[in-house]
């Protein structure tokens, strides 16, 4: 078999008292459509923080492509893309200004940086927004941005936090598309999402998080077992199950007062 | 009541509107103690003020050239009233008509009730205290007298018009991210505009009051102003003219409240579209600025020099900042050359003041450093980047500060100093670039973005070590310099020697700089997540 696309061993993160990753060991096949699913807080922001070199775990290793994310950065980082959640881009230049700063910054030459970033731009809707600032853009378009810059230098390995969150169904649907295409080439996209069925139309691999653990990892089919959908079978593998809301709240709706 | 039963608009909405206001203010003062101290010791302060002010009125009443101060007294102040809504838009929130929209509210009753409620609040008794003082050293007769009362009305009425005309037509702009760039930058005016005043107070206190006269001519026929002219105007027995000069305070407030009316009408209606702009137009302007840029060099140190560059330009924070070092790194040394005290070495502010935005590098970028964290593998790429920022810095702070030092020893006529003391200037720019990247790799803090605080809470004391503990180092890392300079002094070596401190400053501050870079490259390139965090509070 070809070499995993990541290998996480032992992985642990603590804020304080708080751990946000225990223990995390998790070898992600290469050229998959993976996803990284969980309620808030399981800890998925924390571990692709740590994955892309953006957060000093406190221990354990993470292998991107066979290099040590720590003791290679060199070879890891020319292998990543990253769109992460919760952090800024460089808001007051353009859309265009932004990939071609980017791609520079990769080290791609300028002609070539401009050249992919008009073809970004014009598949991803935003050639006509390219020369508003990033600041103007809607959460849709700095998504979609981010990725364009996340694309650039084509990656070996895209990962992408909460992609799809606050996203329209335009937009959507075009990263969606992007990504489909992306993957066919034989990269590989990790991206974490507590949409499961999005998840589940996406991925033909899946690894389950939950309390800072990974529950359940592997193809689709093998997660969702016996379960009639991902969400069921999500349910039940971070024990939320039976947790319905009938009996209570009796008087909502209904009309009667 | 019946389901069906339709609530029916009251004849007038100004008491209702009024009451809301007071409601307002006193909700605001009572939701916290703090909040209550501070109003009610800024109340106190501008009464006082007002009061001294008007009672300082009666007292100069008979000065030679009172007329022309009470006039020019009166247009500061409608400035003021012009100027306050573009840099504290959120200081007064009935001036928010926005937020009545969804009411079925006709404008004129509105604009009046708006207007009534302008009437309450500080600021209004403030002004009515400012304005009696106006009249009331000019107001000499019974004639004046009468004058004055109008004249007193108008000018309030003015004043408050302007700034809701003012308000209204820019409440987009103001609610919109372009306006809360644009009060980022207000403290800068009032730091800048305090330096003007006491320029012009100085040159006044030496010069007399009689250079006013010119202008306060022009503004007695400008409303409000216009107001405190027909008041001295009738106590002079021209009735004429005072006529006139109330007219036109009048027309005035009837203009004023037209533009109000208008520009109401079509806030309530019309959706925001302050920072929508037409993609041609907007491709056209950037596409000249790339042109200019185009001329740095390749690879990523001309990268990351015109993301600074465009930066400074465009991030409000990082242009506050920019601006108010320009304006005082040149007014202070000019000032104090000007007055002809203090040492010619104060031409060396300007070096120091523009080497402070060397520091904090990357709390400057906030939680979009992980861009730059990203495509930092080595320390070389750090030592790229960083040298990039501080060629960026250097593009402006070198011609500057030398223009600076230039210009200051030429206002002393000091021109036998000059190249010691530019060589020191340069050496303390250098100092402050090596100190100023090594802080910024090893002390790195998060700017808020919003408002007015440069510091996120908790992390003032890393702030402080960062800034004042690299600018100590920065002036110790200059004392080879500085011994050398002194040693000349006191050897009588003269000119001659003196002029070789020029370049040994000069390449003593590239060494310097050179040998900081060098130093803060492989800590940053080692300390990138603890830095992303750092920055990423803001």
């Amino acid at each position: 078999m070809a070499t995993a696309a990541l290998r996480i061993e032992g992985l642990w993160k603590r804020f304080g008292g708080h751990t946000a990753v225990a223990g995390i060991d998790l070898e992600l096949p290469a050229g998959k459509f993976i996803g990284l699913v969980g309620p808030n807080g399981a800890g998925k922001t924390t571990t692709l923080s740590m994955v892309t070199g953006l957060l000093r775990p406190d221990e354990g290793t993470v292998e991107v492509a066979g290099h040590d994310v720590w003791r290679d950065p060199v070879a890891v980082k020319a292998r990543i893309g990253v769109l992460p959640e919760g952090l800024r881009l460089f808001e007051r230049l353009s859309g265009r200004e932004l990939l071609s700063y980017s791609g520079r910054l990769r080290g791609l030459p300028g002609d070539e940086a401009d050249r992919r970033a008009t073809q970004l731009l014009d598949v991803l809707d935003l050639a006509g927004a390219q020369h508003k600032l990033v600041v103007d853009y809607s959460t849709g378009m700095r998504k979609k941005i981010g990725l364009a810059a996340a694309l650039l230098h084509n990656p070996e390995v895209l990962f992408l936090d909460e992609p799809f969150e606050g996203v329209d169904p335009v937009s959507a649907q075009t990263i969606r598309g992007v990504l489909e295409r992306y993957t066919a080439s034989g990269a590989t996209v990790v991206f974490s999402s507590h949409v499961m069925e999005l998840v589940e139309s996406l991925c033909d691999w899946v690894a389950v998080m939950a309390a800072g653990r990974i529950r359940a990892h592997g193809p689709l089919a093998e997660v969702r077992g016996q379960a009639p959908t991902l969400q069921q079978a999500f349910l039940r593998l971070v024990g939320a199950q039976g947790r319905d809301a009938g009996s209570d709240l009796d008087w909502l709706g209904g009309g009667t007062r | 009541m019946s389901a069906t039963a339709v609530p029916v608009p009251p004849r007038s909405i100004t008491p209702v509107v009024v009451r809301l206001k007071l409601a307002l203010l006193l909700s605001g003062l009572r939701r916290s103690s703090g909040r209550r101290a501070a109003y009610l010791s800024s109340a106190v302060v501008a009464l006082l003020f007002g009061v001294a002010q008007l009672w300082g009125f009666v007292l100069l009443r008979d000065l030679p050239h009172i007329a022309s101060v009470a006039v020019l007294g009166a247009t500061v102040l409608a400035l003021g009233w012009a100027v306050m809504p573009l840099f504290f838009p959120g200081g007064d929130e009935t001036l928010d008509p926005t937020r009545l929209a969804m009411l079925p509210l006709r404008p004129g009753p509105l604009v009046r009730a708006l207007l009534a409620a302008s009437l309450v609040g500080i600021g209004p008794v403030f002004t009515v205290l400012l304005l009696v003082g106006c009249v009331v050293a000019v107001a000499d007769g019974a004639a004046a007298c009468a004058v004055a009362v109008l004249a007193v009305l108008l000018a309030l009425l003015g004043c408050v018009a302007l700034a809701r005309a003012v308000a209204a037509t820019n409440i987009r702009l103001l609610s919109s991210r372009k306006g809360r760039d644009l009060a980022v930058l207000s403290g800068l005016v009032v730091a800048v505009g305090a330096q003007l005043v006491n320029l012009g107070a100085q040159h006044l206190g030496q010069a007399g009051l009689g250079q006013l006269d010119p202008v306060a001519d022009v503004l007695r026929w400008v409303p409000p102003a216009s107001a405190v002219g027909a008041v001295d105007s009738a106590a002079h027995g021209s009735y004429g003219a005072a006529a006139a000069q109330l007219a036109l305070a009048a027309a005035a407030v009837a203009v004023l409240l037209g533009v109000w009316a208008r520009s109401l009408t079509r806030l309530m209606t019309a959706p925001d579209s302050s920072t929508l702009q037409p993609i041609d137009a907007a491709g056209r302007g950037r596409g000249r600025t790339r042109g200019r840029l185009r001329m740095l060099p390749a690879g990523r140190t001309g990268t990351v020099m015109e993301r600074s560059l465009r930066y400074i330009w465009r991030d409000p924070k990082t242009k506050a900042a920019w601006a108010t070092a320009l304006a005082v790194g040149l007014l202070v040394p000019l000032v104090n050359a000007a007055q002809g005290t203090g040492s010619p070495y104060i031409a060396c502010f300007a070096a120091g003041m523009l080497g402070v935005q060397m520091y904090n590098q990357f709390g400057q970028d906030s939680s979009a450093f992980w861009m730059v964290a990203l495509t930092i593998s080595s320390p070389r790429d750090a030592w790229l980047e960083l040298r990039g920022r501080a060629l960026a810095l250097l593009l402006i702070t070198l011609p500057y500060a030398t223009l600076v030092t230039v210009v200051t020893m030429a206002v002393r006529g000091d021109w036998a100093r000059l190249p010691e003391v530019l060589g020191l200037s340069f050496a303390l720019l250098g100092a402050m670039l090596a100190t100023g990247a090594w802080t910024s790799a090893r002390f790195p803090y998060s700017i808020p973005q919003e408002g007015f605080k440069n510091v996120m809470p908790g992390q003032a004391g890393l702030a402080w070590i960062s800034v004042f503990g690299g600018m100590v180092a920065a002036v110790v890392l200059c004392a080879p310099v500085v011994a050398l300079a002194v040693w000349v002094r006191l050897g009588t070596a003269g000119g001659a020697v003196s002029a070789v401190l020029l370049p040994a400053g000069a390449v003593y501050g590239a060494a310097i700089t050179w040998l900081g870079l060098r130093l803060a490259a492989p800590r940053t390139a080692a300390r990138l997540p603890e830095i992303l965090d750092a920055v990423s509070k803001g």
